[in-house]
């Protein structure tokens, strides 16, 4: 988990991350995760969900299919974000720069019942 | 981004964006909206009466248990007067069902319903564990997809229910309206966006209250009233009928969000201009009621399948075409006109009923009771498995990966 | 007795070398043409049938310039040329051709202008009309009020404006992509049969090859429009007493494109297609878009399955009564089509409920915020 320290010298975010509605079997059979990114982005500006999507594929996603997840470069259509409990459509989605404390939500509904 | 206040109240934070029509609301809100506009769709189709019995087709899905939810909410708000019970299948898979029935019956404590679960065993003398050791583990979907079909009707016949209602929602009927274009099916492009079905076992109904309602706003009301739902693996095939539709709905809600609502409405309207000859046995075209659809069972299976069905049906299309090419290469230099009367041959479609269970079907026999007496007369082969595979979009491929996985672990 | 030594023998003639694959086949230039160019008179053969007193029927050929289009032409022309050069000359109809320049440009296009130029030189029998889009305000006299009344607010005309001011500023209010090319074509439609009906023409033929009228038919349904495409898609008659007909239904584009390929003659004509670069993310695509994308993708593995998409909804029957209620913008049914008991409309809140205009066009309106 080297990964969550890199640009370490600035301060970093402390985020809660959760997988519902089947995404968790993505991530270890893992609900809920403690995640902390750095503050700043490599460009010099706060971070954002464009920053924590591949963070995500490269750090706690365990299954292969990284398809399942992201496609085109963002959250795969049929997977709700939310942040903070709120439509990430709300927030300005991908653009959204995170606050510590934030809860980020990726629920599927694309998992059978 | 400074929060934004909700569309309807104007005071709390709006956590929601509506997918049919862009509206933000809070979260209390939202829960209202959505049961509202459920109540509209039962008042509007007229969909029950005081005092009926009614059996919610449950999985422990994210589907099944928002319905059960919503109809004691309603039932409760507006006094229907429903006696509401939960009707679970239990296919017979050592280790399959365990966590989804568990989910059933929190569920069912939760809501204060009752809960009958019925077994492929008592529904047809055969489990499935028994089926895959008669026949093997290759073409038993076949089996498990035929019965799966059946089984709430048959499971709601026992118990003396004669209404079923299932987890369907929008993008589901959306799903089914693109995918009977794909593979060029009238007889139920002009039935699968009824809300009503008829089922053919003796007088059950079947209906899909929530036809009108977003996934998204489905996952959405569970999220936001915290419901206890299972989910198993995202297995679906784009390679199979619904697999292809349903990965075009997804990327259509992207562009425009109310598309799914908009392909259910087409879906209404074409149902109305399929040519009656295509709708045999007096149903009226487009009416409410309409024969049952494929779509299956407690919604676990849910029409995903095995994929490789848009292959041969393009094989089978291509074998025409060669034999058609050969034809009119020797009327050639005559036959100016004969193409035109081509055009328009319809296949036929004829209901009927089982001669043996009564259920909706376009044989003499169904295919359950023809699988039945397959493995009653040992003799698993039957030559009805060579024609499944156009009907039978659901059957699991889930269900055979999770089977395989069990017995793994437990050898 | 065949003299040559072929490599890969035409499969027809078995004279020539194959130079191209279809539909499981190899086949030489000239028995290519001549299989895909019999696809398309089996179907226009139906205005060679003379009746008693019938007039010749008058037919109008909307041309893009693109592939499909102007093969059709090449089709139509080759027939037609062998019909005068016969004893008994039997053309049967009586062909105009209409070239609107596209929406999206306004001033003449050099691109365009050549191509205009070319196509009247290379077919020196056949009439030729070129308007521009913003002309559907002179064919079709009662747009002027339509538009304002479908805008509502958003844009306020005044008699002084110019029709292509008119266009400009109609076109600026709508806000997506998807809604754009939903209202482009629809008044396209209106504007070619606005022009048709001045003319005296029975019927459109349309050169929509089976690829676009596969991705026309799923996007006229996740559009809502799903009642129209009992002749948006399909040969029979139009909202507005003109006929639709679309020949090239039995070939693909891609067919198509194998067409022009051994055509020499045409690649003067056509204006290529811009085609929808892979890199553009599926939600910045109009709806149109993405199903072109969609079928043409699939298409490649499911050709015949995609085929199955216009032959189904050319299967639809119209059912049109003469007391239903029809959009005045595309001619559309305006609310449920008869039998239909859907509750989505009464279900929709407010805004697409007692409407005049169809749900499909109200899904497209400027204040419309989808």
């Amino acid at each position: 988990m080297s990964d969550g320290t890199k640009g370490a010298a600035g301060p970093s975010i402390p985020i809660t991350v959760e997988f519902t509605g089947g995404l968790e079997l993505l991530f270890g059979n893992e609900r809920k995760h403690k995640v902390s990114l750095p503050a700043c982005m490599d460009d010099g500006n706060p971070t954002n969900i464009a920053y924590l999507l591949p963070y995500l594929v490269d750090n706690l996603m365990q299954d292969q299919r990284k398809e399942m997840f992201i496609m085109e470069g963002n959250v795969r259509p049929g997977i709700l974000v939310l942040i903070n409990d709120a439509d990430w459509e709300l927030e300005g989605e991908e653009t959204y720069e995170l606050q510590p404390g934030d809860n980020i939500v990726f629920v599927s509904t694309l998992h059978g019942g | 981004m400074a929060p934004t206040a909700c569309f309807n109240c104007k005071e709390a934070r709006a956590v929601i964006i509506r997918p049919k029509n862009r509206h933000k609301l809070c979260r209390a809100c939202f829960l209202v909206v959505f049961e509202t506009e459920v109540h509209e769709t039962i008042i509007g189709t007229n969909l029950f009466y005081p005092g009926e019995r009614v059996a919610i087709g449950a999985s422990g899905g994210k589907d099944s248990t928002v319905l059960a939810a919503v109809l004691k909410t309603l039932n409760e708000r507006y006094g229907y007067g429903l006696d509401l019970c939960l009707l679970s299948i239990d296919e017979g898979i050592r280790g399959y069902r365990d966590d989804s029935l568990e989910t059933v019956k929190r569920n069912a404590v939760q809501y204060d319903m009752p809960l009958e679960i019925l077994g492929y065993g008592e529904l047809y003398g055969w489990t499935m564990d028994q089926v895959v050791a008669q026949i093997g583990k290759k073409g038993n979907c076949t089996y498990c997809g035929v019965f799966r079909r059946q089984a709430l009707d048959r499971g709601a016949a026992k118990l003396g229910i004669k209404h079923v209602v299932t987890g369907h929602n929008a993008d589901d009927v959306a799903e089914t309206v693109m995918m009977n274009l794909l593979r060029a099916d009238l007889p139920r492009l002009s039935r699968g966006t009824s809300i009503v079905t008829e089922s053919g076992a003796s007088d059950i109904k079947r209906s899909k209250p929530l036809k009108y309602a977003y996934e998204k706003e489905i996952v959405l009301y569970a999220h936001h009233r915290q419901l206890d739902y299972f989910s198993t693996e995202c297995i679906y095939s784009p390679e199979a009928f619904r697999g292809s539709a349903r990965t075009l709905i997804k990327d259509l809600e992207k562009i425009r969000p109310s598309s799914i609502l908009d392909i259910v409405k087409s879906g209404e309207d074409m149902a109305a201009l399929v040519p009656q000859e295509v709708n045999q046995g007096g149903r009226k075209c487009g009416s409410t009621v309409a024969a049952e659809d494929d779509v299956g069972g407690c919604g676990s299976q849910n029409g995903r399948t095995s994929g490789g069905e848009m292959a041969a049906m393009e094989k089978e299309l291509a074998e025409n075409e060669s034999a058609e090419s050969r034809e009119t290469e020797i009327r050639l230099p005559k036959g100016q006109s004969l193409n035109v009367s081509q055009q328009k041959v319809i296949k036929k479609q004829t209901l009927g009923h089982c001669e043996r269970c009564g259920y909706l079907s376009s044989q003499r026999i169904c295919k359950a009771c023809n699988l039945l007496d397959g493995l009653n007369r040992n003799r698993p082969k039957t030559a009805i498995e060579v024609s499944v595979g156009m009907e039978d979009e659901e059957s699991s491929s889930t269900l055979m990966r999770q089977m395989e996985r069990t017995q793994l672990t437990n050898s | 007795m065949p003299a040559k030594e072929l490599v890969r023998p035409c499969m027809d003639c078995k004279d020539a070398e194959a130079i191209l694959d279809t539909r499981k086949r190899q086949l030489c230039g000239n028995c290519f043409k001549r299989f895909a160019g019999h696809k398309v008179l089996m179907r226009m053969s139906k205005y060679k049938m003379k009746k008693a007193n019938r007039k010749t029927p008058k037919l109008l050929l909307p041309l893009s310039l693109g592939v499909s289009s102007t093969v059709l032409l090449h089709m139509i022309n080759d027939d037609i040329e062998r019909q005068l050069a016969k004893t008994f000359v039997n053309v049967g109809f009586e062909l105009n051709i209409l070239v609107v320049d596209p929406s999206t440009i306004l001033a003449p296009d050099a691109k365009y202008d050549q191509a205009y130029e070319a196509v009247t030189k290379a077919f020196p029998k056949l009439t030729f009309t070129r308007l521009p889009f913003h002309s559907v305000f002179e064919y079709v006299p009662d747009m002027k009020e339509i538009i304002q009344e479908y805008a509502g607010s958003k844009i306020t005309d005044d008699e002084s404006r110019s029709n292509e001011d008119r266009l400009t500023a109609f076109r600026a209010v709508i806000s997506t992509a998807t809604s754009k090319a939903d209202l482009d074509s629809v008044l396209l439609t209106r504007l070619v049969v606005g022009y048709a009906k001045g003319l005296g023409c029975e019927t459109v033929i349309w050169g929509d090859s089976d690829t676009r009228l596969a991705a026309k038919t799923l996007a006229g349904v996740a559009k809502g429009r799903g009642a129209s495409l009992t002749w948006s898609v399909s040969d029979g008659m139009s909202p507005w007493g003109v006929a639709f007909d679309f020949p090239l239904r039995d070939l693909s584009k891609p067919e198509l494109e194998q067409f022009k390929s051994v055509c020499d003659d045409l690649s003067e004509i056509i204006v290529p297609d811009e085609p929808i670069s892979d890199n553009v993310l599926t939600k910045n695509l109009s709806i149109d878009e993405l199903m072109m994308r969609y079928v043409r993708t699939q298409g490649e593995k499911y050709r015949g399955v995609m085929a199955n998409v216009s032959r189904t909804a050319n299967k639809l029957e119209s059912t049109t009564a003469s007391d239903d209620a029809l959009c005045p913008l595309c001619g559309g049914h305006v609310g449920n089509v008869k039998g239909n008991s859907g509750v989505t409309v009464a279900n929709q809140s407010s805004d697409n409920y007692s409407s005049k205009f169809c749900y499909g066009c109200m899904r497209s309106r400027p204040e419309a915020t989808c």
